[in-house]
């Protein structure tokens, strides 16, 4: 089949700065797609140069077999769009809100009603659909945008940063509402986020940084690239342990970070059974564990990715 | 169509529950009301009567109404187009371009909620008229109501230009400062602006606000059908190229007006997200 969205050589410059330099992918129908980068990697200007918000310098996007930048209308129709920053009207009701956005997208009249009442369970605001949006709390209004962006049944819905400024348990919640919804119409999401827990749901991920994709894979197999084993483990002499490490096992990839080495090795197993137990300097912590989408992060640029307070 | 219509009854929606927003937009035309009407009258109604015999009661009031129903015409149409800026400050206006309604139905939609609004205001302004003693035949006054429709489109088609090419409600203030008062000012609404410098007859004439004080006067006192010398001495004789102007040209102009910054606000939207 062919891919819903197909990205070609796609670039963005502002004035001298280049934002997205040239970024090729593809992303197939039902898929759950997501682009994981720190701050200021490109991600919301790709969004909006995809979803028709933005003009790109120079390449070529296609959704639902629509060009993006000449059939604009044509891909208007067939994507639903939650920002990264608020676009409800607060003054009005979500009710009214939704009642304006079924106009604006020409849902059949005979349907407004149920459709309304479907997604606001979806969501679960039904008994809160009368009352005026600025006196929601952030959760709630992200909720009811999730909602909105899914009236007009798209057939791509973009999620840039939905969960970026609320709390933990909201954050889970909007997911668990994501995917009820990804399983019920089966449509394809395209989502950005720079928490790593989140990008985790995701099929497929393009790992973004300063305006290149770096990496695009499965969230397994990006681990799995990185392979083996992540050993954390503090010592009271770091800089002694690393130099032994070096020399005993060459093949461990040892980073120093604060006050913990991160160790990486293809099994955990020798590094326990053979180095573990050369060295004299007391350890005061050991954390061994499988790659995280960080560590995959961190092995393609040598940083982290400031995840935000999490 | 559905798009224009949407647009068009939000902005209508928030305006008739924003109460501060309209009792504030009355101040400024009752102030001047309080002036003209008052401070001003006995002068201007001396001016004219010695200018000619032909009219003998004559009530300075009744034309400077119209007037002041075109200027609230003006600041509200101009203040409503501020909703545009006020939507990209609150995000609101990405909802709006991100959907697939047409970049000029959003433009006639978005003027369509200001003119509407501005009228509306203007009509209320005729609760007045008991109130100042003066008097229109109930004919003058249905007739002048699409003319005020009309130059509300025109007023609020500049604000929203104004409006498309801004970010911030800021400028927005200080342009709308710069233009409204000249705007009235070299309209005709508050005193005659016949026998002007050369220079300040171009402003005049390139001034939409002025054909349409200039027809809701005429239409509204009957005096499009008072002698010419009449007309004459209440600043009545509009002139363009040598000729003047009769109320259906007036009308004409103020369509094209309307139709040239509807254009320019609709490529400034389509310009704003590519
Ligand atoms: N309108 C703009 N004008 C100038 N620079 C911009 C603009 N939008 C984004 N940028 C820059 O482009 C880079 C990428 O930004 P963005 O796409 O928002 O990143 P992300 O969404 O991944 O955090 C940043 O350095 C940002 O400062
Ligand atoms: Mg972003």
């Amino acid at each position: 089949m062919e891919p819903i969205i197909q990205v070609h050589e796609l670039r963005k410059s502002f004035k001298d700065m280049e934002a997205v330099k040239g970024i090729h992918f593809d992303v197939a129908q039902g898929e759950i797609f997501g682009f994981l980068g720190p701050n200021g990697a490109g991600k919301s200007t790709t969004i909006n140069m995809i979803c028709t918000m933005l003009a790109p310098t120079s390449g070529s996007v296609t959704i639902n077999g629509y060009d993006a930048f000449k059939q604009k209308a044509k891909v208007r129709e067939s994507i639903g769009i939650i920002f990264q920053e608020n676009t409800l009207d607060e003054k009005l009701s979500a009710l009214e809100n939704l009642k304006l956005h079924c106009r604006f997208y020409r849902v059949p009249k005979n349907k407004r009603a149920e459709r309304i009442q479907e997604v606001l369970e979806i969501v679960d605001l039904v008994d809160n659909q009368k009352k005026k949006v600025e006196e929601f709390s952030g959760g709630m209004k992200r909720r009811l945008e999730i909602a909105r962006g899914l009236l007009h049944y798209p057939k791509v819905l973009f999620l840039d940063e939905p969960t970026v400024g609320l709390d933990p348990q909201t954050r889970a919640h909007i997911w668990e509402y994501i995917l009820r919804l990804k399983e019920k119409e089966n449509i394809t999401i395209f989502l950005t986020t720079h928490y790593l827990d989140e990008a985790e749901i995701s099929h497929r991920i393009a790992i973004m940084d300063k305006g290149t994709i770096i990496a695009l894979d499965t969230p397994d197999r990006l681990k799995q690239q990185v392979g083996g084993d992540v050993i954390e483990l503090g010592t009271e002499d770091n800089d002694a342990v690393a130099a032994q490490l070096q020399s005993a096992m060459p093949e461990a990839e040892v980073k120093q970070e604060a006050d913990i080495l991160r160790i990486q090795v293809p099994s955990s197993d020798q590094f326990i059974s053979t180095f573990l137990q050369q060295i004299r300097v007391p350890i005061t912590s050991l954390n061994i564990r499988r790659p995280t989408l960080n560590d995959v992060f961190l092995s393609y640029t040598g940083r982290d990715i400031k995840a935000g307070p999490a | 169509m559905e798009g224009i219509f949407a647009i068009w009854q939000r902005d209508l929606m928030k305006f008739v529950r924003d109460r501060p927003r309209l009792l504030g937009s009355f101040a400024m035309p009752i102030l001047f009301l309080i002036i003209f009407g008052g401070g001003f009258s006995g002068t201007m109604e001396n001016l004219v009567m010695n200018q000619t015999s032909e009219i003998e009661d004559f009530n300075y009031l009744t034309f400077i109404f119209p007037g002041i129903v075109a200027m609230t015409l003006l600041m509200t149409s101009i203040f409503s187009s501020l909703s545009v800026i006020q939507d990209k400050e609150f995000g609101y206006m990405k909802e709006i371009l991100v959907s697939p309604v047409s970049r000029v139905n959003i433009a006639i939609g978005k003027m369509l909620g200001a003119s509407t609004v501005a009228f509306m205001q203007g009509v209320l302004m005729f609760i007045l008229i008991p109130v100042l003693g003066v008097t229109y035949e109930w004919s003058n006054i249905l007739a002048v109501l699409p003319i005020m429709f009309l130059l509300s489109c025109t007023l609020a088609s500049l604000g929203l230009l104004i409006a498309s090419l801004l970010r911030s409600t800021q400028g927005f203030q200080l342009i709308v400062q710069v233009l409204v008062f000249p705007m009235v000012f070299l309209s005709g609404a508050l005193f005659p602006v016949t026998n002007m410098p050369a220079w300040m007859d171009i402003l005049v004439k390139v001034n939409p606000v002025t054909y349409g004080v200039d027809a809701m006067k005429k239409v509204m006192t009957g005096a499009g059908d008072l002698p010419v010398a009449a007309q004459n001495a209440l600043g009545l004789n509009l002139q363009l190229f040598g000729r003047t102007v009769t109320v259906a040209e007036e009308l004409l102009f103020l369509i094209i007006f309307t139709s040239i910054l509807i254009t320019l606000a609709t490529i400034s939207f389509r310009r704003a997200n590519a």
